[in-house]
Formats: structure tokens, sequence, C-alpha cells
């Protein structure tokens, strides 16, 4: 076995690696130099498509053909896109690994599963008239430079909106770069563009100049958080300047006559700089080191390092992590190198073996982590085992030792070794599957139709397993030949008692496929209702989606599948469906009722709901302005309950109510505005206020107010007029249907207090002390106390005569005196 | 005094304002936030007006007012979805704006709390989905108290009883299904009502959709989540319909009062401020620009918090014996400010002394303010109408003969009393006795007609429809009403004591304390399922206490019977090896205590009501029981809920 330090390189005092991933990856008759090369971020899938603009050797027709393939870290073809849509100025990934390809015209494709289906949208904002120049990529979205210069930015794929960040001067553009959102100081996108000498940094606002005078500036790169920017000067110098661009950290001079063709981070701790066949790899503090290979090199950066394409090997180049550094640097002291040391001599049953974990005694905690924490960023079986070995070992010594980190790291390593063979091609290094999580690796193992891993994966790491069913069985719908029947018969045989599986999903691959009936038939297997109805409204099946929408509860959906309903059917069949359904009845009538009240009228008059009918009549005639208009509607309502025998109440009130308007009308006629919209008994009460008493009774027996309503009317409007001498010729009167305690209140509480007084006397329905209270509200406390001695009470008397002030006094006294004795 | 919750309610609270906080921050720079009128209060429980200007929101505008300007360039939207009229006004504003404005406006719709496919395609016809950038905001339960926790949504009521239309429902059940992810299945879910079993159904179903489906795709805790709960107990849900009468009665605990006269929206009150005198300080920024309006500069607004101490032990108290509490607390911060006077003081005691003082002006302050508000209260209660409303509502809950109180009510009629007291207190005696007398009824149809308008036609039918002023079937010839459809109040004030002579308000010993005599039904109802003892010998002293612990409604199904509406009672266990695991985490042997009950009451609850259940909660915590939380679609009152029907249209000007 070959030392594990043997593709080691010291770049300053810094060891990277490069990490032999793939051999024979391409085939050598494909001419990568004529290739655009591009690699999905953690270690994913490779996009190549045949350079426009450079001459290659003709092939007969089959190669004359453009495509875009799709091949895996090992160089599997995974899929071959066939193009002919015209010129192609952008190509990325993103971060879950769709395909997005940019044309000249601002056209998008976003191939979502890497198996060619994809979805379209247009970059607009003068991309047509303009044409896309170049594309730059980040995790989840993507800014275009157009040939005005002006940038379009695309932040997400499910929902893109293109949106135009702010417009820099439009002089050409040497080079450019993207700053993704998560990492620039505003939160959003920001574009360096390199014009001129200077650097400019647009966003979504603003286009800053920077003022370089250094330029022009060949190439930009952006570390992959965004912490350093480098820049390649035309004089062949590399910049690094940090991400707030206060200090520049480097200057390298790589003393190239060319320019090279390409420049990345590498992790975000070196730049690498590609020539054709040759990469520089400089390091902080400008030390550099240089690698050569025999072919042309690709370089597909990636957030921990970069992957060095050629045709014949896939390689990955990083920095050596600090455990691996600490455990296998020549002459390393650190307790984990004596371990993997110890455990060594173990095997060779040598007795040094002990003295090594002796000394390392107080340390060998610490030794055990690193070890295990190494063996996660060894890409080789053998250092793999190794080390975990040396783990195992130096965890028997001790004492106490939670396992969990040892368990979950042998774990994850059999996750990656797994993907990483070749047959898979997915070489993530540790750190890109942490940040990948395991969901995302089953997410591309299942695009990539790797279901029979995609399980045992999951299985192993207790994820779920539905969508890998569901993709499976997707995927099985669209290609098998068999018939139907033992289709459906498969799929639910596999997929039975599987939670989560979702059929619908399912069911529209099958219909989508045009298997209609397999369709139908999968749907029924799904539980939950609501997922139903989108499907089943693209089959056309309505009422199944509207029952089913019903069944699911919720309301959403039942005025979706409604308003689908509403504009396909005509009138009488939407109003057949919901009839039988109360539900849909109801929602269908509170919406129409604010915005289609003559679809509720047909809805109504269908129904034969006259008194519904009527009432919104009625609600129109409320929102009428003028009496005539409200008076057609009313007579419309009155129409529609003619001839039926239990609304006689309703009809004769909407006639009333016509008949009270039409006097109301003439009143203000003849007596100015301020009738129409009032009540009967405020009709009453205006005109009595007024004075017009005569109108005021015809009003009362047109209507036939009740009397004790109409005195009650003619009390508070004789009280608020104040027309007391009306007030007391009323008390003139015999007899009152409210009696007189509500004219005594009524007054007082208007504050007349002799008005009020000259009732009391005829309240003879009141007790003696309620009178004697009364008395006393007026002020007239010698009234009271005639009151009580007409009942003989001296208590009471007694009482008042504590209440009593100056002449008062001597009154009660000799009221109280005309008491008879009381009987001792 | 409110019980503690393992289901932290401001947990809930905390969460939805992280939720908002973020998406605000997703929107860069300045904004104008757009807010509909139904969020004014949550929001405001949720952020202060500040916390939002320091998360970049300039001006705040109403939706309905429709006066959106182009003072910033992104303008965020906060609505709700559900309604189709919602979401076409903010597409007309959205249109509007970018007509009239010269600036490149950038739209942001926070959806609340989901984003619905209505919405999505009445914006796609209007033309604007393809530029407005769409999030949801998740906000169901807001915190109004520890143990109270409301959707806010107020028009639940007239949705769920006058336009029939479920969506309260579905959204209450996807309010309870977070409820039940976070914490576990309620083992047992228990109900009262046709809208109420619907939601039962609805959660069951969901429950089956979850395990069928999300669980897998959200990665979280949930496989475990769907079992039995430890800390929560039953679910009991009572649907508003089953009990009418208690939200039709004046409330008179005292801040039940202050519901009544004042109007409480979210916990805030605006008040006169000629009664409570101006606020110290204005509020800087508050609404700044559109909402205010000069009517709101005379009134104040008052938080109702039941985090004031004061405060905490006046709002559920009979208004009865809050004169008397306020004078103690009175009478004991004199005395406290007294003994200031003592001039031998250590200079240990002094600064015990200045450290309280804060406190004591606080306390002074708000014991200013609930002074004045109870004289004013206390000047409205006296009032002829006020009193003669109660009486009529005593009269028929004790159960005298209602048509004896006809004349009461005519000559309320007579008398040009606002339409709400009327139509409150005819609906009580149509609720409580089965509907009126055919003749009866027609007559107050005809006085309500001749006193208030003619479009009051709309409003009778509205309140028909509701089946709060109905026709008593079965006169003339027609079979008896169907058992279940109508309540039966005759033997309930036997079986369940609904109304109680003896009723304590300085000392409450029964919930009828809230309501001077009459026990809410609903609260009976719970407590035949949560207090079964209790109330047994509650209703029949002395004897016959075989009450076992039985579950579900048993020992008061005649009751139940009695009563509207379906009654349910399903039990809700998980998969067994799932039960297992839990069982074995916790230990078996783990008492009732602790555990939550949750009393979700569908169609709203009314601040009485509130004191109510507390008192039972108050009472099951000395038995040393479980805690109790209630929940709600939001807060009603009788006003309100005859308001619903009440047509505000008139014909002509008027006056």
């Amino acid at each position: 076995m070959s030392k594990a330090t043997a593709n080691w390189e010291k770049v300053g005092d810094k060891f990277y690696r490069k990490v032999r991933l793939y051999k024979e990856v391409f085939d050598l008759d494909l001419e990568l130099e004529n290739y655009k090369v591009v690699g999905a971020p953690y270690s994913g899938a490779v996009a190549i498509y045949r350079d426009e603009d450079k001459i290659h050797s003709y092939r007969g027709t089959q190669g004359a053909k453009s495509s875009i393939d799709i091949y895996s870290c090992a160089g599997n073809l995974i899929r071959r896109i066939n193009w002919d849509k015209g010129s192609i100025k952008g190509l990325g990934w993103s971060e879950d690994e769709k395909l997005l390809i940019v044309t000249e015209d601002g056209t998008v494709r976003c191939y979502y599963d890497l198996q060619g289906d994809f979805t379209p949208f247009t970059l607009g904002h003068g991309a047509e008239e303009h044409g896309v120049l170049e594309c730059r990529f980040w995790s989840s979205g993507f800014v275009a430079l157009l040939g005005n210069n002006h940038l379009i930015a695309v932040n997400r794929y499910d929902e893109p909106r293109p949106k135009l960040l702010a417009i820099p001067p439009t002089e050409p553009v040497v080079s450019w770069s993207i700053i993704p959102p998560a990492y620039s100081l505003s939160r959003s996108v920001e574009v360096i563009l390199a014009i001129g000498k200077t650097l400019y940094v647009v966003d979504a606002t603003d286009a800053e100049d920077r003022d370089f005078t250094a330029g022009p500036f060949q190439h930009i790169s952006v570390s992959p958080r965004g912490e350093f920017l480098a820049f390649y000067t035309e004089d062949g110098k590399v910049w690094v300047v940090s991400g707030d661009w206060t200090e520049k950290l480097s200057e390298y001079n790589s003393k190239a006559k060319t320019v090279p063709k390409d420049m990345q981070w590498c992790g975000s701790n070196a730049v690498a700089l590609a020539w054709e066949d040759e990469v520089h790899l400089i390091g902080p503090r400008s030390v550099a080191t240089k690698f050569y290979y025999d072919a042309w090199i690709h370089l597909l950066p990636d957030m921990d390092g970069i992957r060095l394409l050629t045709n014949d090997v896939c390689e990955y180049l990083q920095k050596v992590p600090d455990v691996t550094e600490e455990v296998f640097r020549l002459g390393s002291e650190s307790p984990a190198a004596y371990l993997l040391e110890a455990a060594e001599q173990l095997e060779k049953k040598s007795p040094k073996a002990d003295d090594l974990i002796q000394l390392i005694r107080p340390n060998l905690a610490e030794a055990v982590d690193t070890c295990v924490k190494a063996a996660g960023h060894e890409f080789n079986i053998h250092w793999q085992k190794q080390l975990l070995k040396a783990a195992s070992f130096g965890k028997s010594v001790l004492d106490l030792y939670s396992s969990d980190d040892f368990v979950d790291m042998c774990e994850t390593l059999r996750v990656l070794n797994a993907a990483r063979f070749y047959e898979i091609g997915l070489p993530l290094s540790y750190d890109q599957y942490k940040r990948l999580t395991p969901e995302k690796l089953i997410e591309r193992l299942i695009n990539r139709h790797e279901y029979l891993l995609a399980l045992r994966i999951s299985d192993y790491l207790h994820l779920p397993t539905d969508k890998i069913y569901v993709h499976w069985a997707s995927q099985k719908v669209r290609v098998s030949i068999e018939d139907e029947e033992s289709i459906c018969r498969l799929i639910v045989q596999k997929l039975h008692g599987k939670a989560g599986v979702s059929f619908e999903e399912i069911a529209r691959a099958a219909y989508d496929e045009g298997r209609a009936r397999l369709a139908t038939e999968l749907l029924n297997y799904e539980p939950r209702a609501g997922k139903q109805v989108p499907l089943l409204l693209g089959m056309k099946e309505d009422t199944i989606a509207l029952d089913k929408a019903i069944e699911s509860g919720d309301t959403d959906l039942i005025y979706h599948v409604l308003l689908h309903l509403r504009k396909k059917l005509p009138l009488a069949s939407f109003f057949r469906t919901i009839n039988s359904r109360p539900v849909a009845t109801a929602l269908v009538e509170s919406s129409a009722r604010y915005q289609d009240r003559e679809l509720l009228k047909d809805l109504y008059y269908q129904d034969d709901r006259r008194l519904d009918g009527a009432n919104l009549l009625v609600a129109e005639a409320l929102d009428q302005t003028n009496t005539p208009a409200r008076i057609d509607k009313l007579k419309l309502a009155s129409k529609l309950l003619q001839d039926s025998r239990e609304n006689v109440f309703a009809a004769k009130a909407i006639d009333d109510t016509a008949k009270l308007l039409r006097m109301q009308d003439t009143f203000e006629k003849d007596l100015g505005p301020g009738f129409v919209g009032l009540s009967i008994n405020e009709t009453i009460f205006t005109l009595v206020k007024a004075g017009h008493t005569k109108r005021a009774a015809k009003i009362q027996s047109e209507f036939k107010v009740p009397e004790h309503t109409f005195w009650w009317v003619r009390l508070r409007a004789l009280v608020a007029a104040r027309h007391w001498n009306e007030l007391e010729s009323l008390g003139q009167q015999r007899k009152s249907p409210i009696g007189w305690e509500p004219f005594f209140n009524e007054i007082l509480g208007a504050g007349n207090t002799r008005v009020a007084s000259g009732f009391i006397p005829k309240c003879t329905g009141l007790s003696v002390p309620e009178r004697i209270e009364m008395w006393v509200k007026c002020g007239l406390v010698v009234k009271a106390g005639e009151e009580a001695l007409k009942a003989k009470d001296r208590p009471a008397l007694e009482e008042l005569k504590a209440k009593a002030t100056g002449t008062a006094i001597a009154e009660i006294e000799r009221l109280i005196g005309m008491l008879p004795p009381a009987r001792k | 005094m409110a019980p503690q919750t393992t289901l932290s309610t401001s947990e809930i609270g905390e969460k939805a304002r992280r939720d908002l906080l973020l998406l605000l921050e997703g929107v860069r720079g300045k904004k104008n936030l757009v807010l509909e009128k139904a969020l004014a209060g949550p929001l405001n429980l949720l952020v202060k007006v500040s916390t939002l200007q320091e998360y970049g929101v300039d001006k705040l505008f109403f939706l309905e007012n429709d006066n959106i300007d182009s003072s910033q360039r992104n303008v965020v939207f906060l609505v709700r979805g559900e309604k189709a009229r919602t979401v076409m006004a903010v597409a007309d504003q959205i249109k509007r704006l970018r007509r009239s404005s010269q600036i490149d406006h950038e739209f942001s719709i926070f959806w609340s709390p989901r984003r619905t496919m209505v919405s999505d395609q009445i914006l796609e016809e209007a033309g604007v989905l393809g530029e407005v950038s769409v999030s949801e905001l998740a906000l169901y339960f807001v915190p109004l108290a520890d143990d109270l926790l409301s959707l806010e949504l107020e028009d639940a009521f007239s949705d769920l009883y006058l336009s029939k239309d479920p969506t309260s429902i579905y959204l209450s059940a996807k309010a309870l299904m977070l409820m039940q992810q976070k914490h576990g299945l309620f083992p047992r879910i228990i109900g009262k009502g046709d809208n109420a079993k619907r939601l039962a159904d609805l959660l069951i179903r969901m429950r089956t959709e979850v395990t069928a489906g999300e669980s897998s795709s959200t990665n979280g805790p949930s496989f475990l989540g769907l079992t039995p709960s430890s800390s929560m107990d039953t679910l009991i849900v009572i649907d508003r319909e089953v009990d009418y009468p208690t939200v039709l009665l004046s409330q008179l605990t005292y801040e039940g009062l202050i519901d009544e006269f004042f109007g409480i929206q979210s916990n805030q009150t605006e008040v006169d401020s000629s009664i409570v005198g101006a606020a110290s300080q204005q509020q800087p920024g508050q609404n700044s620009g559109s909402a205010a309006t000069q009517s709101q500069t005379l009134k104040r607004k008052i938080a109702i918090d039941a985090k004031d101490t004061l405060y905490s032990t006046l709002g559920d108290s009979n208004f009865a014996i809050v004169g008397n509490l306020l004078n103690k607390v009175a009478r004991r911060l004199q005395t406290s400010y007294e003994s200031r006077q003592i001039a031998n003081k250590t200079t240990a005691e002094l600064r015990d002394f200045v450290a309280k003082l804060p406190g004591y002006q606080a306390e002074q302050a708000s014991l200013k303010l609930h002074t004045s508000l109870a004289e004013e209260i206390i000047k409205r209660t006296r009032t002829d109408t006020f009193l003669r409303t109660l009486e009529v509502q005593q009269n028929v809950m004790s159960g005298a003969d209602p048509s004896t109180q006809h004349d009461t009510i005519n000559e309320l009629i007579d008398r040009g009393v606002p339409l709400p007291t009327v139509l409150r207190l005819l609906c009580l005696e149509s609720c409580t006795s089965a509907g009126m007398r055919a003749k009866d009824l027609e007559n107050f149809k005809r006085a309500i007609l001749h006193a208030y308008g003619h479009q009051h036609l709309i409003t009778l039918a509205s309140l028909e429809k509701m089946g709060l002023l109905t026709a008593r079937s079965g006169g003339l010839g027609g079979a008896a009403a169907k058992p279940g459809s109508v309540t039966n109040y005759a033997p309930l004030r036997r079986n369940l004591r609904v109304w109680d002579d003896e009723v304590n308000e300085a000392e409450p010993n029964d919930i009828s304390y809230a309501f001077s005599g009459y026990a809410p039904l609903s609260v009976r109802l719970v407590q035949s399922i949560v207090q079964k003892q209790q109330l047994a010998s509650l209703v029949k002293p002395a004897g016959q206490q075989a009450a076992a612990a039985a579950q579900g409604w048993r020992l008061f199904e005649d009751a139940a019977k009695n009563i509207r509406g379906a009654t349910f009672n399903e039990t809700q266990s998980g998969e067994e090896k799932a039960v297992k695991a839990r069982q074995m985490l916790n230990g078996s042997g783990h008492a009732d205590s602790g555990k939550t009950v949750v009393v979700f009451f569908l169609g709203g609850i009314c601040r009485a009501e509130v004191a109510a259940m507390r008192f039972v909660a108050r009472k099951l915590a000395e038995s040393g029981g479980k805690k109790l939380l209630i929940c709600t679609t939001g807060i009603v009152k009788g006003d309100g809920v005859v308001g619903a029907a009440i047509e505000t249209g008139r014909f002509g000007r008027g006056i």
C-alpha cells in the first residue's frame, strides 16, 4: 500500500492533496478541449457540450448532431439531450442538480431530473433584442449578462422571477463574477464586472465604481463563501482581496505570457490557475505549486476543493484536512499519529503497541476522535480501515468513551464508499456529504434511477423511502409495456403498506403518459382526498373532483373546483352539479353575494327559493340611489312572493316598504328633505317633532301602528322637541295605553320638573313610596309629604323631614302633626 | 391566576412573531406594509410598531382603505387569502398602484395562514401574479392570555352559521393538527354539535393523511409525534350552535362588560378619553399616515392585559364586586404609600421602598384607569334600559314563561333602544324555548320593521337562517321537532343545573357567578366531561355519587340528548409499536396530573364564558388534576352575534 501522503503537495506551509478519483473517464476520441464542461455542486453530474466557437473535425452526420451530454464523474453517460434550440450562452447547475440551459434569446430551460424533462421560462427585460452573452450560476440562481451590459438575476427556479439589476456602464465587460446572496453583505446577489481598468459592483439598486486602476482584469473569481475575491491582471498577477474589499491580502506573479483559460478557488484558501495542460495552485502568502498534465484540463470548482477533469482522469484537489494532516504528516507527534502507529504495531503483535498507548494515555480520547474524523476525510478504503481500527483499538483501552461518533462515521463511510463506487460516480467528500445531507443524496440517486441503492441507504440510515417507491412506480408506469392491469397489480403489490406513498403522483405520471384508466385505478389508492383533486380536474372527472374536494374539507380546494366548473359548464348544469351538495351551494352563495348577484338570482330561481330571491332584490333596492328605482326593485321582489302562501308576511312587508317610500317622497316634496330611509317609527317621530300631527296620524293608520307604539314615539318626539304644552294637553286625556309613568320619566329626564310633576297624580297604579320618590325627584318635598300623609305613613314623613330644607321643614312638621297620634 | 400549561401559549406567539419578522427581513430595504383590518389585532398582539419599524416598515396601510401611496418601492401585503373578495382587493390595489405610480414597485404578498389556489388563480387572471413574490405566514393561533388561544377569525361566526361556509372549521382543524404534530395526538376527542363533529372528523381524516404522506417529506420528529400525547388530555370541541344563549346574554364580569360597552379587539379596547383621561404618552407612529383619523384622537387605546396585576384580579370577577376590589386596592396603596412618611427608616428599608416605587406608580395608574372605567360602567348599568334588559334575560333563563316578558320587550322597541339589544332578547327567547310562537314572532317582526326600518327584512331572514330567531315548529299539526335539532332547556335546568338560585358573586362557588345566576351551558358541558363528580354532586346534592371515573359523556348522556347537535366521542390511539415506545420512554405509571385538557370553542367564546372556564380550571387545579387550555376561533359577544345578521344598508341617506 502506498503511503497516505503520497499524493500530498506542499504549498507554503500547507499541504494539498490530489486524490485520483476515477481513471479512464472519457472516450479518448472525445476532444475535450473543444467542449465546455460544467460540474454540478457536491461532486454531481458533469454536463458537456461542444463549444461552438471552436472548430472541430468532421465525423460524419452522427457527430455533427449537437447535443448536451450529462456524465457522472466517473464518465458514465447518464443522459444525452439532443439540442437544436439555438446557441447556448449559459450552462450551469443548481445545488439540487437541476441543469440550466440559457440560450441567446433569453430562454431558460430548467432540466430538473437529469432525464431530459424540463420547465422553460424566459428572462425578458430585453434579453431577446440584446441577446444573452454569458451566465454565472450559484447554488439556487443565476445572473445573465446581456449584450447591452444589462444584468438579469433569477433567484429561484420553482417560481422564477427574473429581475433586472442596476444598470452598469455600457463599455465592454472584460470579465465578471458574482457573489451569491447568501454570502454578500446586502443579502442579495452582487455582480462584479471588470470594465476598462476598473471594477464595478452591481446589485439590485446601484452600480458602484470601485475605483481600481490596475485593470483590465482578465479573470475574477469569488471564493465559495464569498470571503475572498481573486483577480487576474493583464500583467499576469493574481490579487487576492478580502470579501469586504477592505484589504489586499496577497499578490502572486504567475510570470506567464498567456492568459490562463480559467481561474477558480480551491476551497477557500487557494486559487487554481489553469492553462491548457498546466495548473498553478496558489496558496496564501503567494506561494505556489504547479501540476502538469498531458491532456487538456478542466476545472470544476466545488465548496471545499476542485475537481480536475481530463480525458483520462478525474482528480480531486483539496487542502489536506487538519485532522488528516495531524495523523499522517511525516514526523507528526500528535497522539493520533501515535495511536495509528500503535494499531499497526498491534497487528504485528509487537509489544510496542502498549508502549505507545501508555505514551499518549492522557490524550487518548482526543486521539480516538481525531482518527475517527480523519477516517471520514479519507478516500482510500485501506486507510479508512486503518484509521478506524486505530480508533477502535484506542477506544478499547479507554474506560469511558461514547462510541456514537465512531458508529456514525462507520455508517457514513459505508454510504460514501457506495456512492463513490465508479458505477454510481458520486465522489462526495465528507464535508460535501454533510452539507448535502443524506436526503439530498437519496434524491440524486433517485434521479439516476439507482433505486436499489437509494432504498438500501434509506433503510440503513432510517430515512423515509416513500419517494423512492413513488419515483420507481412512476418510472414503471412510463416505460413498462405490460398491460395496465398487471402494472397496477405490480405497483400496488410492491407499495402496499408502505407509509407515505403518494399514489396521486404515480397516477399523474400514468395520466401524462396517456394511460387514463390506469391513472383512475391508481388514484383509488390515494388516501388524501385533497391530493386527488387537481389530477381529477385535469382528467375531466369534474364531479368526482368536487366530491373529493368536499370530502377533504378544504374550502380552498372546493372553491378551486367550483371556479373551474363555473367556467366550463353551462349555467344549468353547473347548478345541477352543486345542487345536491349543500357545502358547494353554500360556498357559491356566499362568494356570489359579493361578486355575482345575477348568478345568485339565477341560483335562487332555479332552486325555487323565492324568499331568498326576494331578499336579494330588497338588498339590491338598498343599493339604488333614487326612490323610483328602489320601488321598481321592491315590486320585483313582491312579485316573486306573490303566489306563495307561506310568504304572506314578507310580501306584505315589502309592499309596505314601497308604500312608505312613496309617502316619504311626498313628505320630502312638501316638507323638505330628511324623510326617505327612515323607518315608520322614525317617520312618525320626525313628523311629530316638526309639528305635523295629522300626517303622523295618517302614517299610524296606514301602517296599523299599535297604539302603545304610537304613544311612545309621540312622547319621545314631543320631549325631544320640548313641546311642553302639547304634552300637558296629552295629559288631559283620561287614559294612556302606556300608562303615565313614562311621561314622568321622559319629561324629568329632559329636565322639566314642573311638567313632570303634573303627571305624578295620574300614576295611580304605583305604590305610595314610589310616588313619594317621584315627588322628591321633582324637588317637591311638601307634595311628597302630602302623599305620605294620605297614606298615613309616619316613617316616610320622618325621612322626608330629614331631606327637607328651609320652609319645607316646617311644612313637613305640620303634616306630621296632622297624623293621628301614633299608637303606643 | 391563569393555569400554567405545558403547551406553552407564549411559545406559539413567539413562533408566529419570528416567522413574521423573518418574512419582513426577506424583503430588502424599506417597505410599506398593507394590512387587512382583521389582521391588525393579531399583529398588534405579536409585534410592536417600533419592532416593525426596525424591520424596515415605513408606513402601515389598511387594505380596506385603498389608499396606499407610492412612497416606498417595496409594498408588502399581509392578508388572508381565503376569501376571493380580499384577493381581488389586493389585485386591484396592485394594479392601481402600478398604473398611477412612477416607480417600478416590488410587490410581496404574505398570505396568512396559507397560500390558496384560489388566490393564485385570481391574481393570475388579474395579471399580477407574475410580478409579486408570494409567501405564506402560517399564523393560526394567537395567544390572548396564558390559557387562551384564538384564531382571531372575525368572520368565523357569520361564515359558519349564516353562510354555512366551513372555512373556519378547516382552519381550526389545521391549527389543532399543528398542535398535535407538536405534542402528540389527543387521546380522546369529545364534543357536541354538528360542526364540532365535522371538525373532529376532519382531524381524524387529517391524521390519516399526515401519516399517509407529509410526515416523510417534512423532516421533523413527526413519526413519534403521531402517538397519543403525554402532555395533552382530551380535546373537547363545543360548537357555538349548541349554546347560543350564553353569548346572547349580557356578560356580567368586569371584562365582559368592558367588551359589551366599549368593545375589545384583540385585547385592546378603545374608550373615550373624556372617561379615562388622555393617554399619558402617545404611542409614536401608531398607524402613521393612514389609519389615524380625527375621531381616534378622542379615543384612548387601552390594553386589556392579564399580566397587569390589578386587572388580573378584576377581569374575571362579577362586576358587582369590582367596586369593593378597587376600594381595597386603593386603601392598600394608600397605606403603603403613607408608610413612606415614617421618618426613621433605615437606609435598607428606604432602598427597598424606592425599588418598589415604579411598581406602585404603575399600580396607581392602573387603579386610576380602572376606577374611572368602572364608574362609567356603573353609570351605564344603572340605566333603565340595561336594567330592563337584564330583567328579561334573568327571567327567561330562570324558566319563567317567556310570554310574560313580551310587554317589556315591546316597550324597549317602542323606546327605540339599539336594535342589537332587542334582537338579543328575542333570539334568547327563541333559543331557549325552541322557537317562538308563530303569532308572537310575526308581531315582533312587524314591530322591528316599523321601528328600525324595512331593510331588516333581510336581517330577520338571516337570523332565521342562523337558527337564532325561528318560529316554533310542530305547532299546528306538524310533528314535534326532531330530537337533537333543538335544545330543550326545561330538563337541563334540572339535569345540569343551568340556573343557579343561590349564586354567590363575591365568593364564587359555581360558574353561575359570571352571569349572576345562569350557568353557561357550554361550560356545564365541559364540566360534565372533566368534573363529573363535582357536577353530579352539584346537581343532586347528597347521595348517589356512584359516578365512577367513566370516560366521555356517560352519566350525562341524558342531558346531552336534550341539547341540539351531534354528540361524539372518539379515541385516538397511535400505532401499537409507537405507543409502547412512548410508554417505555415515559415510564408506565404516570398520573393524569399535569396533562392539559384542550377545550375548543368552534364559532367563538364570550369573555364571561372564559371567566367561567377559568373558574372550572381553578377547581381542576385545586383537585390536583388536569389543566385547561381554551382555544377558539375568536372572541364574540352578543352584539356581534346578532350583528352578523343585521343589514346595514338603508333606504336613502337617512339622517
